[in-house]
């Protein structure tokens, strides 16, 4: 079962066709400075809150109440407004409840926004859905997380109900335990091992959103408190990533759209209305959901200078977790090694290869800072078109044959495509030295797609393939350095484009974005690329001439090996199923802690995140459920 | 894939329930199947899945809940109103023959595959699921991971199937074989490795000490010493999944296999050679489940999101028989109870 993620945003994308002008997604981009006075933070951070309220509720204004959604009627409570209306609305779609958690979701937001306000017979109708129609718990980390975060309240709300009351057949208290038992085990996961769906692009969504539930409304001052911790330590995270707002980065799951355009995504809504540093996404997307009581949360002041108020280039480095294999691997959850870096200018991140997810995972890339990200395409990287039944298999219970159909009809188009972008390959090996990586792939003759893919951006300058074998551009103020290990051709990078369903799964066609894909197809194969802030050469030929000048060996046969030095005079030398070296020292991964870095710090099993900017320190203790607050002297 | 009762071991329920003579058929017919197509997570439910019965008339009644994540069914053989299901959420019960339900399971068990009753220890439950196998001794209201002898990789479990003559002896079809227990799953041994996962297990209507089964990569194989050793059919080709497996409980002779590449293989010599038998189905023949009608000798293929399809000379012609644009994940057969 995949999830209807995109249904819904699809929804939510309609719906911002016929409501009034969206301020922030259609205004210039947000200023950068950084706001020092706490109480103009909050008033600006309310602003926005409201503005997303505001715009969503209006739908009533135009005359079209007959057309709210769970979210335009929970944001006309949250208001206060056209409660009549809101009754209405819900009760009739209480008659065709949805199935899982995405409905379930914002089935909880209306129940709870209306608690004391909807009729009881709309407030009736919610809980009569809730006992009526059996809803499915799903498949992946976000579902759970949903689902069980709303049976959870909505146990809460209804206490001391029998079994038959729920659809579960479970009593509220039975519900209660459950759900609870399973949300402080993802915690225990997430704060030991590392998150599983890491800086995803979208799906950051589904877990900030019911976390900011528990903040808002649950009962239990202990789920209410982990809800506000685990939210900081979403939060974080994404400060981390971000450049003026845009995650940077490997992504656990991105799409066909958002690893390209990389501010198009449901993440660029949170630095929106968190950091206040990018434009919105169009509609608001999912955040509807968080802005209706996005007034119980802000960002704590070291988070928010994290993302706003950066002092130079860092480096980040985190231990993740792929999603969880059932079958043919050795190993269940798999270590995520996750290295960022991010400069004024650009950031270079990466994790180590291999799968991570199976069919939406983004490995490395660099990306570079654009003074309006709208519409730009900011990034360069490789990847191989791994598709596979049976790497389908080793994460989802499901028969060979028909999930690799199945993924494309489900909104995931590309994935047995040959020029896709999206995806990791258990055949990718990736080392990330500060602003070099070095991308090695072994691909065993007869893969489907024997090729490598590289993305080149309609929004670079200066595209120049030099008789070294190194490819030259420029992004932004970024230098760029791209060096394909075997022999390539370019093709157009075509993009998907919806068309209207038939009732007969998603249908795309696919449109020439002006970008460009570098295809090797070869199995042996590798990409070295290196960065550098054009302020660092005095022109862009001294870039080039750097480069060039740097030594650099590399063999395909019997396996793709690099040596190499790096433009920060670093020695690197990395052969595919080896530990790569710098300096003649072999990376050691075991010793990876869950977050190292100048801002985010924690010991693997801790249950412990420091997070720290300049004086300022956060921490967040899952072991003694507290958050304590201090300036460092 | 595996009925949860299947039609083997159904027979012997017959010994639980007389059969009304006056009917046509002696047992009733049951299928799980998921009429989802293009479903995902979150869609409203316009179709209806889960489990259907076929009424006297041959039409379809749906029983409990929608759900298209329905894979296997087993009942009670005390009291049919009693039955389990194994489901995306875990495993489900009913003890008012569907009226109402519970997610017997917790958080820690999800989609589970195949679900099963121990006949002679009928509140003893055997779940086959992801993360290995799970058992309730106490119609499903506790659940034990009782997986010693399991790999702790390799027993990702898609089939279990309890032996209906002898109490507490159970084959499990796992990642990486056949896993047999003799002790009510205390431990378990392997008595077949298998390069990918054993899709389906079933047991001989006929001959109890015979057992079959079926593979993604390895082919079928037979036991004919009640699973403790396992030899291959010859003439069945392994190169793509066999999804499923059945005997003719009306001919000892007969056996039958569904793939979603290779449609439907019959063989009429107990395995000795291999007919394919895919004229007369749609074009490609992508069988989700075949079986055959315990009564009637019916040979039956869900073709996938299709429909059901039925032949009445083991494959040779086939017809439509309802079920429009389903997935058949198991039917099962129970003897009529008498009225």
């Amino acid at each position: 079962m995949k999830s209807n993620f995109i249904t819904s945003l699809l929804a939510l994308f309609l719906f911002a066709q016929i409501v009034n002008a969206q301020p922030s997604y259609e205004a210039a981009h947000p200023s950068l400075d950084v706001i020092e006075d706490p109480i103009q933070r909050r008033a600006e951070y309310m602003a926005r809150v409201n503005e997303v309220i505001e715009w969503r509720a209006d739908i009533v204004k135009n005359g079209l109440a007959e057309k709210m959604d769970l979210a335009s009627v929970s944001a006309n409570l949250r208001l206060g407004r056209n409660i009549d209306e809101c009754s209405a609305r819900v009760i009739e779609m209480m008659q065709t409840p949805g199935s899982g958690p995405f409905w379930m979701l914002p089935s909880v937001c209306a129940a709870f926004s209306g608690k004391d306000l909807l009729s009881q017979e709309a407030r009736d109708a919610i809980r009569e859905s809730w006992r009526t129609t059996y809803q499915l718990r799903g498949d992946t980390e976000n579902h759970f997380a949903m689902y069980y975060t709303m049976l959870y309240l909505m146990s809460e709300m209804y206490p001391n109900e029998p079994g038959d009351t729920w659809y579960t057949g479970k009593s509220s208290a039975e519900n209660l335990a459950e759900s609870r038992d399973y949300l402080i085990d993802w915690m225990d996961l997430t704060t030991t091992i590392g998150q599983g769906e890491f800086n995803p692009t979208h799906y950051i969504g589904e877990y900030a959103i019911p976390m900011l539930y528990l903040v808002s409304w649950a009962e239990d001052p202990e789920m209410q408190m982990l809800g506000k911790m685990t939210l900081d330590w979403l939060f974080a995270g994404l400060a981390a990533n971000t450049l003026n707002g845009v995650l940077r980065g490997p992504n656990s799951r991105t799409d066909d759209s958002s690893v390209i355009e990389r501010w198009n995504s449901l993440t660029s809504f949170f630095s929106w209305i968190n950091f206040g540093n990018c434009p919105p996404t169009k509609g608001f997307s999912w955040g509807n959901y968080y802005g209706v009581v996005a007034e119980n949360y802000e960002i704590p002041e070291v988070i928010y200078r994290i993302a706003t108020d950066r002092d130079g280039s860092f480096e980040q480095r985190d231990l993740k977790r792929s999603r969880h294999q059932w079958r043919y691997s050795d190993v269940g959850k798999a270590p995520i090694y996750k290295t960022t870096y991010i400069t004024d200018d650009y950031g270079v991140g990466s994790y180590q290869g291999g799968m991570a997810d199976p069919i939406q995972t983004h490995v490395w890339d660099v990306t570079w800072k654009t003074p309006d990200p709208r519409g730009l395409h900011p990034t360069m990287f490789s990847a191989h078109p791994y598709s596979a039944p049976k790497g389908m298999q080793a994460y989802f219970n499901v028969r060979p044959d028909t999930m690799v159909t199945a993924v494309a009809a489900e909104g995931k188009p590309s994935y047995d495509v040959a020029d896709k972008l999206v995806g990791c390959s258990p055949y990718e090996q990736v080392f990330q030295d500060l602003d070099t990586i070095v991308a090695l792939y072994d691909i065993p003759k007869g893969t489907r797609f024997e090729q490598v893919n590289g993305f080149f951006s309609k929004d670079l300058k200066n595209l120049s393939e030099d008789k070294s074998g190194w490819i030259f551009a420029q992004g932004g103020d970024a230098y760029l350095a791209y060096f394909p290990l075997a022999p390539y051709h370019w093709e157009a990078h075509m993009r998907y484009s919806r068309l209207p369903s038939t009732g007969n799964g998603y249908r795309y066609e696919r449109i020439d974005s002006g970008s460009q894909v570098l295809i090797s197809p070869h199995v042996k194969n590798g990409t070295i690329l290196q960065a550098a802030a054009t302020s660092e050469f005095a022109n862009f030929e001294a870039f080039k001439k750097a480069i060039r000048a740097l030594p650099l060996e590399f063999t395909l046969e019997p396996t793709p090996s690099v040596k190499m030095r790096s433009l920060r005079r670093k020695d690197i030398s990395f052969e595919y199923g080896s530990a790569p070296k710098v300096d003649a020292k072999a990376i050691d991964y075991s010793k990876w802690k869950l977050f190292e870095g100048p801002y985010l710090n924690a010991e693997k099993g801790s249950r412990k995140l420091e997070i720290t900017h300049g004086r300022l320190k956060r921490t967040l203790d899952f072991n003694t459920i507290s958050i304590s607050d201090s300036v460092i002297p | 894939m595996l009925p949860s009762i299947t039609i083997l071991s159904l027979l012997a329920l017959a010994t639980f329930s007389i059969p009304c003579l006056s009917q046509t058929t002696k047992h009733d017919f049951y299928v799980c199947a998921a009429v989802n197509k293009n479903y995902v997570i979150g869609s409203k439910i316009v179709t209806t899945s889960g489990l259907h019965r076929s009424d006297d008339a041959g039409d379809w009644q749906h029983v409990g809940i929608n759900d298209p994540s329905i894979f296997a069914v087993s009942f009670d053989p005390r009291n049919r109103d009693v039955f389990y299901t194994a489901a995306l959420n875990g495993a489900l019960r009913t003890l008012d023959g569907g009226k109402s339900w519970r997610i017997m399971t917790s958080w820690d068990i999800t989609e589970p595959k195949d679900i099963c009753v121990d006949p002679h220890a009928p509140d003893t439950v055997y779940l086959a699921h992801p993360g290995g196998v799970a058992v309730s001794k106490d119609q499903g209201m506790t659940w034990l991971r009782l997986e010693k002898g399991l790999p702790e990789r390799g027993k990702y479990t898609q089939t279990i199937e309890a032996d209906r003559v002898r109490k507490g002896r159970v084959l499990a079809g796992c990642e990486t074989g056949i896993y047999l227990t003799q002790n009510g799953a205390r431990s378990w041994r392997r008595v077949l490795q298998t390069k990918e996962t054993v899709n389906d297990i079933q047991q001989s209507p006929h001959n109890p000490e015979t057992w079959v089964a079926v593979t993604q990569s390895s082919g079928a194989w037979a036991s004919q010493d009640s699973g403790q050793s396992w030899i291959p059919f010859p003439d069945v080709p392994s190169e793509a999944a066999l999804y499923n497996i059945t005997f003719d409980p009306t001919d000892p002779k007969r056996l039958a296999i569904g793939s979603y590449t290779y449609g439907v293989l019959t063989s009429e010599d107990k395995g000795e050679t291999w007919t394919t038998r895919n004229e007369g189905l749609p074009d490609p023949h992508r069988v989700w489940r075949i079986g055959v009608h315990t009564d009637t000798g019916r040979l039956l293929a869900s073709v996938y999101q299709n429909a059901l399809f039925v032949s009445d000379d083991f494959g040779r012609t086939w017809s439509k028989e309802g079920l429009e644009g389903s997935a058949i994940n198991s039917f099962v057969f129970l003897p009529k109870e008498r009225k």
